[in-house]
Parts: structure tokens; C-alpha cells; sequence
């Protein structure tokens, strides 16, 4: 089996709204999703800001009688599948629902059930930790409570991989599209900000201002100084397209390639030989058979991080050219934050950027450390023949897929 | 192009009954049991204290010194001494430089470096900050054994980490089984790894789903599963690389399956639909026909819902014919080690091709009438075996099977 991929619909609750209208409206105008945290008290903390995702309402995408089962983590997931299949305009009735799977990424799981839960465990006993709280615990639940919401039987799998869990979750679904063991694939990903997950962060000096300055994503700047945390839940509703054409269905565009790889790096840290990113990148071009100067827009990995985004800028560098035809590259962490399992919501954003013939800013960006054509603060109008996604991973991980127009 | 053929060159396991897979042969092979008082934590305050715990965990001695062991959890420990052993056993260690960057890792994870956290979870929680080691969250996430593998190893292949519960080892071997098809790796480490932790220990405790003694799949009195811990990894290849080293085949991954019951996030659906469906799934994707199947390495967790729902799934795929075929939870004998537990069943189910037997389902005293299948209790028996199913079921509603076949140069042929 060889069958073609197609991206036909895209849901997500991201920090710049809920539902593909709003968040592309403010994603493309250039407002920021990142705020001061309300959710905790961040006055012990060096970093105050995040991209929280504010005005969501679970109850209007998701069944009274399964909402009540879902913590946050399955909630924003839920809710994004369910918004996903509405824009694809599939008939849930008329299709095959054991042909229809669900691959996410999440890459640390509902970190403030774990608190919640360690704390009955240590303070109350064992005795007196409820059935109810043990399914939430586990990274699968948002798979499996959105399969059980939205009634479809194929494949499920969660995968984990800190930054890139969602790219990884995403290449996997398109293989078992194209493999033939699917029809339809729900993927992408989801992860919320914890107060505890914040100081963890924090501790690992991650969080923007990191050696001081003002607190800001600054995505392959210069005066970058760490990240800003994110949360939110980005989904893609991808079908063969056979499957698309036979229901008349109005693509976005097509996943054609993808590469993976790995590169020795500390645990939680980030190697600075960009062999590991040159690799993934030159591997999914291999896989898309199409040459570096095709490629029109890259979303980038980058986040405002210290090494990651040298890292991510030396690896273009060295695989696109710097002048001539060379593509456009931008960054949205710098609006969306680094949610960790934001490949959901970039990837929904390239599909979007193809179909609209429109490149978002990278919001924070001013001095690039390298001379690359970057996108700045304001949208640019370019027809996207072919766009790379890059999630990249500390502790080694390396994950590039490429979208094309139809 | 003929589709590339996907073989096991290398096996490496650790369990509650074995340090090695020549130890875990032999004991599989005389139905030893794992299962016993916990000591990793205090259990004095559970209902239950037994389950099937790792013992001489001596990896110091094992690790060459410039692999740094100081952020690893239990859990990698475990993934890093069995991959070693796979690695060793494939005889590919060290990895030759020509093959690191198409050499890649996939692994199944559950609870990751939860034993080590729940300290500083603890900590946190009564608000005691100071003395919480943020340091052990390093290994929470179960990428943390992909990523301690192959930094240690220095490999570029692909690399990704599944946590689909119990499935999740037996998913990693299907997913590096098609990057291998697919041509993005010659080589993968495939495997699952798991640690006891009391957070996974209260949580099967809180289901009410643990026996108190031990576990006893397919019983009349079965009580509930026995927690184990421990990993899995076999070394995957491509059949053309493979031959080219004229590696030792030990067998072939034919096929799998991966399905979903949307039916409910902690317990199985009874009419067993999820489970049919992954079963015939994975014997279509294995292009095997269900009566050349010699022997089904059960999920057979021992709770009551599990081991109906299996009996009831099987007989629906294999017809008249599933009282013909052997089928035999060895979780009876090392517990159910979750993350790693398809992972660990997967080099079972190639040990009883490799050496022609079939291993027993232990504890078994008094037979239910409604689970009516032939569980080989009566100790390891020798037989022929040359297709292997192998099932996973996990909460959540994942399933995945997998099918392992004796490698014959010309490949299956369908009767």
C-alpha cells in the first residue's frame, strides 16, 4: 500500500482563541496568546507569563455524560477532534468508524492530576486513593476518552517525546494512512500548564528571563532569553485521498514526506551539532523527493531557548541556500508559547498558511542570529507550494514533515 | 519491489525471573514464579504487598563507564541492560560507525521515572519545596529510556516513545517494524520498559484489580493481576541487511494489529469487539491465515473481565479451531509489567519459536467453565511452533496484537 495523505480538516483551543477562525485571525495579525499566568500565583517564580488558553467553554464540543470523566488534558483534546471533524465536513454516520483512529502526542500528561493524586497517596494512604482519579493519570486518557466521545474504533496510540511529541504522533498517523490500515486519522497534540509543571521549568532554567532582562519569547533572536510556556490542544483530521475525493471533500493540502531523527544530547538537553535536525530534515525532503530550493516556508521549532534555536538556525543554514529562491521561515511559539506538544496547532497553522496563501510572524523576533529570511512582526502574502513543520526535541529528537499544496 | 521482510536478530530481557534471556528460557521453560513480597517501597499500607519484582539489579558492572548513570531512573536502567543484552546478542556491539545513523530506538513506556519522582511529588505536595529534587523529573516521561539509549549508543535513527498503557511495548515493535518496511531504518531497538512505582501500585489497588496472593489467569478464583516490572527489547532488522552480515535469525515479525473499544477508559468491552478486531487486523496485515497460528501468547491479566473477554474474542476469531490452539499467560509468572509487558510477551513469543516449545500458564487449579480453552497448564510443553500471536489490551481501550513467525527463506505460504 502506497496511498496519498491528505490534511481535510483542523481543530485546536490554543492561547490566540478556540476554533480555526478565531485563532488564525489573531495568529496572522500578529496578537500574542502570552500573558501574565492567572490560573496560580506566580510571585515566588523568576517568570510570570504564558500562554494560557482562556474562554473555554468544554460543554459546547463535548457530551455532558463523557465531560464529566475528562480532566483539562482530554478536554482541550476532545474538544479540538471535535472541531476538527466539523471542518472537515465528514458525515460521522456514513463512515467507517473502525477505520477511523486517533494518534496523539502529549509530553508530560495531566501534571497537576499526578500532584493531586501523590497527594492523597503520601497524605491520606493508598486506601484512600479513588478509582476515579486513576484513568486521567495516565498519558493515554486524552486518546481514549476522545475515541469513547466521538465513537471511533481503529487505532489509538499516544506517543511522548517532549517538544516534538506532537510531529511524531502526526508522521505516525500519515504512515498508517498510507500503509492502508486507516482511513481517517485524528492527530496532533495536547498539553496543559500546571503550577507544578511551571516550577519544574523554572528549576530546570528553561522559562524566559532567563539571565535576566525582560521576560519575552524571542524566537531566533538575538537577546533571546528561554521560553515562554504554552498550553493547548491542536488536532488535524487526515484522510487518504481516495477517501476525500470519493465524499467530495476539500483538502487543505497534503502531508508528503517526512524524517526522523535522533542525535546524542544530555538527558532534557539539547546536542549543539546540528546533525541531528540537518538529518530529519534531509531525510523527510528524501521521503517528499523534492529538492531544498522547493520548499517555501519552514514553521520553525525555534522558541526563544538558548540552544535550541542556534541549534534550528545553524541546521537551515546549512541545508537552504541563503540567497537567491531560499524559503521564508517563521516561528508562532513567539504567539502560541512552547507548548511542547504544539505540532498540532503549528501544523493546523501550515495547512491554513497553504490553503490561505498567508506566512505568520514570529512575534518577539527583531535581531536574527542568522541571515536567514526570516518573518518578523508582520504576516507576509506568498503562495506556499511546499511547507516544512520541524519539531525538535531536547534530549535529541528530531522530527521534519512536509505539507504540500494541491 | 518486493516489500522488505522485517527479522529479530537480538534478544535481551529483565524480569522477576530472569537477568537475562538464556535465565528467562530456562525458567519459562520450568514455569518458575516471580511473584513475591514487594521490597522497592513499604507496601504496609496497601492491600496488597506481592508482585513480580526485578532482584540484582547489577548494572554497574554491566554499563561501560563512559555511559552516565546518574540521571537514569530504574526504568531506564532496566530498557538501557536489556538493550545491551539484545545488542550484544545480535552482535552488534559496539554498533559500527557505518550503521549509527540508520540504527533507531522506538520503546513503550508506562510509568517512567515515576518511582523516582514520587518523592519530590511528595515533597511539593506538603509544600516543602526546598527539599524536592526537581532533578528526578529528568527521567519522569518515558521518552527518557529512548533518549538514554540512543545518546549512550550515539545513534540517528528515528527515535519515538509510546505510552499506551499495556499495549505500549507491543505497539513499539509494530511501529519499528513498519519505519524498517518503510525505509527509514536498517536496524531499530525495539522494547518496552517498566519500574514498580506506588503510584502504578495504588492505582491497580484503587481499581480493586490486584490479587493479594498472586495472579491466576484463567482461573475459576482468579482475583486480579499481579504488578510486575521490567523490560523488553528485541533488535530488529531488514531481512537484506541481516543476510548481508549473515546475522542469526531468530525469527520474523509477520504483521499487527492496533485497535480501539471506545467503550470505557478501565474496563474491557465484554463482547470483546476491540479485541476481534485488533486480533484479525494484525493476522490480515501478517497475511496469515487463522489456522496456521500454533500458539497465542494470551494478554491473560488474570482479572476477572480480561481473561472472559479474551477467551471470547479468540473463539470468535479462530472458530472450532481455538480449542486446537495453545494459548498461555505468562504473566502468571512475572507479573504484569504493563508498559513492558508486549515487549517482554514479544521475546517470548520468539523464544518458543526459536526453541520449539510452549511455555505454561502456572497457578492454575481450578478451571472456569466459561474460559474453556486449552492454557497449557500442565507445565511448558514441546511443540512445533512456527506462528505466534501475541496480544496486548490495555486501559483506555488500546489494542495491539503482534504476529511473530519462524523465518523460512521463501516466507509463508498460505494453504
Amino acid at each position: 500500500m502506497n496511498r496519498r495523505v491528505v490534511i481535510t480538516g483542523v481543530g485546536m483551543v490554543s492561547p490566540l482563541g478556540v476554533g480555526k477562525n478565531n485563532f488564525s485571525q489573531k495568529l496572522f495579525k500578529g496578537d500574542s496568546g502570552i500573558c501574565p499566568i492567572t490560573s496560580f500565583d506566580t510571585s515566588r517564580f523568576p517568570s510570570t507569563l504564558g500562554a494560557q488558553v482562556t474562554d473555554f467553554s468544554p460543554a459546547d464540543f463535548i457530551s455532558r455524560k463523557n465531560l464529566r470523566k475528562m480532566d483539562r488534558l482530554s478536554r482541550l483534546a476532545a474538544a479540538s477532534a471535535r472541531m476538527a471533524i466539523d471542518d472537515s465536513g465528514v458525515n460521522m454516520d456514513s463512515i467507517n468508524m473502525d477505520r477511523m483512529g486517533i494518534i496523539l502526542g502529549t509530553a508530560y500528561g495531566s501534571t497537576d492530576v499526578s500532584v493531586q493524586y501523590a497527594g492523597i497517596l503520601f497524605d491520606e494512604g493508598p486506601r484512600l486513593v479513588s478509582p476515579s482519579l486513576v484513568p486521567n493519570s495516565v498519558m493515554n486518557a486524552p486518546a481514549g476518552h476522545t475515541s469513547i466521545e466521538l465513537k471511533f474504533r481503529g487505532i489509538n496510540s499516544t506517543v511522548n517525546h517532549h517538544e516534538a511529541s506532537a510531529e511524531t504522533a502526526i508522521a505516525y498517523a500519515a504512515a498508517e494512512i498510507n500503509r492502508g490500515s486507516a482511513d481517517i486519522m485524528l492527530t496532533g497534540g495536547t498539553e496543559i500548564i500546571s503550577e507544578f509543571f511551571f516550577e519544574v521549568l523554572s528549576r530546570f532554567n528553561a522559562l524566559s528571563p532567563l539571565n535576566g532582562g525582560p521576560e519575552e519569547a524571542r524566537p531566533f533572536d538575538i537577546m533571546r532569553n528561554g521560553f515562554i510556556v504554552g498550553e493547548g490542544a491542536g488536532i488535524l483530521f487526515l484522510e487518504s485521498m481516495e477517501h476525500a475525493e470519493t465524499r467530495g471533500a476539500a483538502p487543505y493540502c497534503e502531508i508528503v514526506g517526512w524524517g526522523m531523527s535522533a542525535y546524542p544530547s544530555p538527558p532534557t538537553d539539547w546536542p549543539s551539532n546540528p546533525k541531528g535536525p540537518v538529518l530529519a530534515i534531509t531525510r523527510a525532503l528524501e521521503s517528499a523527493k523534492i529538492n531544498p530550493d522547493e520548499i517555501d516556508y519552514i514553521c520553525a521549532s525555534a522558541n526563544g531557548g538558548k540552544k535550541l534555536d542556534i541549534l534550528e538556525a545553524e541546521a537551515l543554514s546549512s541545508v537552504f541556500a541563503t540567497e537567491g529562491k531560499r524559503p521564508f521561515i517563521s516561528s508562532i511559539k513567539g504567539a502560541v508559547g512552547e507548548s511542547f506538544s504544539s505540532g498540532g496547532i503549528r501544523a493546523a497553522a501550515m495547512a491554513i498558511s497553504i490553503k490561505e496563501k498567508i506566512i505568520p510572524p514570529t512575534l518577539g523576533l527583531k535581531n536574527p542570529i542568522k541571515p536567514l529570511q526570516f518573518v518578523l512582526n508582520e504576516f507576509k502574502e506568498a503562495e506556499v507550494k511546499f511547507g516544512m513543520v520541524n519539531g525538535f526535541s531536547s534530549g535529541g529528537t528530531f522530527v521534519s514533515i512536509i505539507l504540500r499544496a494541491l | 519491489m518486493e516489500e522488505e521482510r522485517i527479522v529479530i536478530t537480538g534478544l535481551g530481557t529483565i524480569n522477576s525471573i530472569a537477568n537475562s534471556v538464556p535465565e528467562f528460557n530456562e525458567a519459562l521453560h520450568k514455569g518458575v514464579c516471580g511473584i513475591g513480597p514487594v521490597t522497592v517501597f513499604d507496601t504496609a499500607d496497601f492491600r496488597t504487598s506481592t508482585g513480580g519484582e526485578v532482584k540484582g539489579l547489577n548494572h554497574k558492572d554491566i554499563f561501560p563507564f563512559e555511559f552516565s548513570i546518574k540521571r537514569m531512573s530504574r526504568s531506564d536502567i532496566m530498557a538501557m541492560l536489556a538493550t545491551l543484552e539484545a545488542f550484544k546478542d545480535a552482535g552488534l556491539f559496539p554498533v559500527p560507525d557505518a550503521l549509527l545513523e540508520d540504527t533507531g530506538v522506538v520503546i513503550g513506556g508506562g510509568a517512567g521515572g515515576m518511582l523516582e519522582c514520587e518523592e519530590a511529588y511528595r515533597y511539593y505536595h506538603t509544600g516543602m519545596n526546598k527539599r524536592v529534587r526537581f532533578s528526578s523529573f529528568s527521567s519522569l516521561c518515558c521518552a527518557s529510556s529512548s533518549d538514554h539509549i540512543a545518546s549512550s549508543l550515539s545513534l540517528m535513527g528515528p527515535k519515538t516513545t509510546f505510552m499506551t498503557a499495556c499495549s505500549s511495548g507491543a505497539t513499539a515493535v509494530g511501529y519499528a517494524s513498519d519505519l524498517i518496511r518503510n525505509k527509514m531504518a536498517e536496524v531499530i531497538i525495539a522494547g518496552g520498559t517498566e519500574p514498580l512505582s506506588r503510584i502504578t501500585y495504588s492505582s491497580f489497588n484503587a481499581l480493586k484489580v490486584v490479587d493479594k496472593e498472586y495472579c491466576k489467569p484463567f482461573d475459576k478464583n482468579r482475583q486480579g493481576i499481579s504488578l510486575g516490572e521490567g523490560a523488553g527489547i528485541m533488535i530488529l532488522e531488514s531481512l537484506s541487511h541481516a543476510q548481508e552480515r549473515g546475522a542469526r535469525i531468530y525469527g520474523e515479525v509477520l504483521g499487527y494489529g492496533v485497535s480501539c473499544d471506545s467503550h470505557h477508559m478501565t474496563a474491557p468491552d465484554p463482547e470483546a469487539s476491540g479485541a476481534i478486531r485488533c486480533m484479525n487486523s494484525a493476522l490480515q496485515d501478517a497475511g496469515v491465515h487463522h489456522t496456521l497460528v500454533d500458539y497465542i501468547n494470551a494478554h491473560g491479566t488474570a482479572t476477572p473481565a480480561n481473561d472472559l473477554m479474551e477467551t471470547i474474542g479468540i473463539k470468535k476469531v479462530f472458530g472450532q479451531n481455538a480449542y486446537k490452539i495453545p494459548v498461555s499467560s505468562t504473566k502468571s509468572m512475572i507479573g504484569h509489567t504493563l508498559g513492558a509487558t508486549g515487549a517482554i510477551e514479544g521475546v517470548v513469543s520468539v523464544l518458543s519459536i526459536a526453541y520449539r516449545f510452549i511455555p505454561p500458564t502456572i497457578h492454575m487449579s481450578a478451571p472456569d467453565p466459561e474460559c474453556d480453552l486449552d492454557y497449557v497448564t500442565e507445565g511448558s510443553r514441546k511443540a512445533d511452533v512456527s506462528i505466534v500471536l501475541s496480544n496486548s489490551f490495555a486501559f483506555g481501550g488500546n489494542n495491539t496484537s503482534v504476529v511473530f513467525g519462524r523465518f523460512t527463506e521463501k516466507g509463508l505460504i498460505n494453504e
